[in-house]
């Protein structure tokens, strides 16, 4: 099988779910195929490629579509189920590499201090500590638990900041799931997920959406809080040479921080998702 | 508060006048406006604010609105420069330069804004064209700014800043996110490198924290809280 | 390989980074705060990001991404991630040979870099990049002077490779001196050397008249610009 048809058989997103008005049409492009996008009277997305209809489904505040007539399920995420929690579809954000590096960066915490510097991180509380990363044997994720990281607060009066707990999912090659301490509920944990619709090898549209308890902020600071921090790792993601992500060890040197990106470019090898990565070194 | 601005965290002329209350540490209220996705500023009650439908928007306390970017950067100096040296009004010559760089930053927003919108929120453009008349205005900078050394002046308009820096630094310092990239603009990137080096400088997105002056053992303030003191 | 003036000494300042590219090579310059300047192939060995996007610190250039922190010899010595780790010596982007001489950075990715000999009376004026190859560019200089009337005209060829020429001005034979580099098939960078005596008023017109040559040199390249 070829890295493209491998790809193929999952489902990704291609717009939001209120993006569109009735009858209003979009095209755009997933696996380097044309597609043409139409919203329906009746609130649904009629999706095309090559004037063959494609299969579609309303999901996590996005359409969802797959090129495969036989896909694999599209992932879950429970607490989509939440009622109580803010739903905050974020937009498109087209990046220039490929869509395993955007994932793999979603991963990475060691870059906070660097990157979103005094947002999610500041030196000189950089180190990484120890974390744990498994695949999850019933669903074939990659799962990496009891991250914790220093971050500032985001707030003016700036004095001292919280360790915050991460837990990463990723459910498929091209989506990652962040759960994160939320700061208005100790029992609950946040949910920011990164969807990534591949263009082609070295192309990427972003879609990131976020599931909060928040009563207080607008929908408006909601999304701008995280277009403001993916619109940093973009600058990093457009620099990364080769654009595409070398699968195998001896290209790049990794550390023991960067165990949840190994598990995963080994987790990618593993089930032939070759779409957007190098061979060899 | 000062004034109110009605902001968007990614767009370049809303980080303009940002960039010139840091410089000028004056503290005021942001209200974020979902410019994308939502394109709230092409709707109620926005447009009742500023009918071009344009981001930012500046409403004084006396309820006076700005929608011209530049004009925002005159009037934040007139209000709190007490130096007068961002708007030296007092220097007629120096003025007259002054203005045609304010004149110059709208060209820079039509060209390097539009395309960086088109590349990062693809937004629809016919891009070639407004690709070489952005690298038409980067080049026109390049020569001035390479004039104005050969004279001894680092700054756009004279031997200090003046809000001509501030208003064409933005969108000179994001043309990498429309994929032009600052390595054959010598001239600018020392003259972009001196903005970022002055005091109360802050960043966006597209622009990285200058960490070689940072001083690893105290964080600053956040770049995203609501107000900026 | 010959090697190649990719800048002005000028134009990076202790504690700064450029970008230098020579066909293939994806350079990161950069000076320290003490005034070391090194080339390194433009890839951090950690996750492959530009080092022309990071940040010097004293005697160090970090990477953007992680802050992993080189040496002047290369060598990280500083990964934040793990403030304890002595990081190995392999850790070490690809080392190019580069030197100053006449205002202009010189490097070779394959040797070691020489500079070409000039006379010492000249002073790098400006670094102005063309939207076409050499040849172009070096005809266009020819024929702006006969069709527009200009009166700078080419004389010697002083080096075929990398591409250096003497242009003679009304008032000194041989009074500027431009160096090519062909960073690209497509792309060529014109440095501009002129005499040390030449007052600000003429250095402006030298300014000017190469803006003048490279409009009519991409004339026939760019439909826009």
């Amino acid at each position: 099988m070829s890295a493209r048809e491998h790809a193929l058989k999952y489902w990704y997103p291609v717009a939001m779910v209120n993006e569109l008005a009735s009858g209003q049409t979009r095209e755009t492009v997933l696996l380097e195929t044309p597609l043409q996008l139409e919203a329906t009277a009746d609130g649904n997305l009629n999706a095309s490629a090559h004037k063959q209809s494609l299969s579609v489904q309303n999901a996590f505040d996005h359409w969802w579509v797959t090129l495969s007539d036989n896909p694999y399920p599209l992932f879950k995420v429970p607490e989509a189920a939440e009622t109580d929690r803010r739903f905050v579809p974020c937009g498109v954000v087209r990046v220039l590499c490929s869509p395993l590096r955007a994932v793999e960066n979603f991963l990475d915490i060691a870059h906070f201090p660097f990157v979103h510097t005094d947002v999610l991180g500041a030196e000189p509380h950089t180190e990484v500590y120890k974390y744990d990363v498994k695949i999850d044997d019933t669903h074939d994720e990659v799962i990496a638990s009891n991250i914790r990281f220093y971050q500032p607060q985001a707030a003016k009066s700036a004095e001292g900041g919280i360790e915050t707990q991460y837990i990463y999912r990723v459910p498929a090659p091209m989506v990652a799931v962040l759960y994160k301490t939320c700061p208005q509920r100790e029992d609950a944990m946040d949910v920011i997920a990164l969807f990534v619709q591949p263009v082609d090898e070295e192309t990427c549209d972003v879609w990131p959406w976020m599931a909060l308890y928040d009563d207080t902020s607008s929908m408006a600071d909601l999304i701008q809080f995280q277009q403001f921090i993916f619109l940093q790792d973009r600058t990093i993601l457009e620099n990364q040479l080769p654009r595409k992500l070398p699968i195998d060890p001896g290209l790049e040197i990794p550390t023991r921080a960067d165990l949840t990106s190994v598990s995963y470019r080994r987790w990618l090898k593993k089930r032939g998702a070759y779409y957007g990565a190098l061979e060899g070194r | 508060m000062s004034f109110t601005l009605y902001n968007y965290v990614l767009s370049g002329n809303c980080y303009k006048v940002r960039l010139m209350a840091s410089l000028l540490k004056v503290s005021y209220e942001a209200v974020s406006v979902d410019f994308h996705p939502g394109k709230a500023h092409k709707q109620e009650p926005l447009l009742k604010l500023n009918p071009a439908g344009t981001l930012p928007v500046l409403v004084t306390a006396d309820h006076e609105i700005l929608t011209e970017t530049q004009a925002m950067l005159v009037w934040l100096a007139q209000q709190y420069d007490v130096d007068n040296t961002w708007w030296p009004a007092h220097n007629q010559p120096q003025i007259t330069g002054i203005m045609q760089w304010l004149a110059f930053a709208s060209r820079l927003s039509a060209t390097v804004g539009e395309l960086r919108l088109h590349t990062m929120l693809n937004k629809p453009l016919d891009a070639a064209p407004t690709r070489a008349g952005a690298i038409k205005a980067l080049r026109e900078l390049e020569s001035h700014l390479t004039e104005q050394r050969i004279h001894g002046h680092p700054w756009l308009a004279g031997s200090s800043p003046t809000i001509a820096d501030i208003a064409c630094f933005p969108y000179t310092a994001l043309s990498p996110d429309a994929n032009i990239e600052h390595d054959n603009y010598p001239a600018i990137r020392s003259w972009l490198h001196a903005v970022r080096c002055l005091d109360g400088f802050i960043t966006m997105p597209g622009i990285f924290e200058l960490h070689t002056l940072r001083n690893p053992a105290g964080a600053d303030a956040s770049p995203l809280s609501d107000t900026v003191a | 390989m010959t090697s190649h003036p990719v800048g002005l000494s000028g134009n990076l300042a202790p504690r700064q980074v450029m970008r230098a590219t020579i066909n293939q090579f994806d350079i990161a310059v950069w000076r320290s705060e003490s005034g070391i300047i090194s080339a390194w192939d433009n890839r951090c060995p950690h996750r492959g990001m530009r080092l022309s996007h990071g940040f010097v610190r004293g005697e160090s250039l970090a990477c953007a991404y992680h802050g992993w922190h080189y040496n002047c010899e290369g060598f990280c010595h500083y990964i934040p991630a793990h403030p304890e780790l002595t990081p190995p010596k392999t850790v070490r982007p690809v080392i190019y040979s580069v030197i100053e001489r006449h205002g202009l950075i010189w490097i070779n990715p394959t040797a070691e870099a020489r500079a070409h000999e000039l006379p010492d009376n000249l002073i790098p004026l400006r670094t102005l990049t063309f939207e076409c190859d050499e040849n172009t560019a070096l005809h266009a200089m020819s024929s702006t002077a006969q069709h527009a009337g200009e009166s700078f005209e080419p004389g010697d060829t002083l080096s075929e490779s990398p591409r250096i020429i003497t242009v003679n001005t009304p008032a000194i034979a041989n009074g500027i001196i431009i160096a090519f580099h062909q960073c690209a098939p497509h792309n060529v960078i014109a440095h501009v050397l002129v005499q040390n005596t030449l007052s600000s008023a003429a250095q402006i017109d030298v300014s000017r008249w190469l803006e003048s040559v490279r409009r009519h040199a991409e004339a026939n390249v760019s439909e826009y610009l």
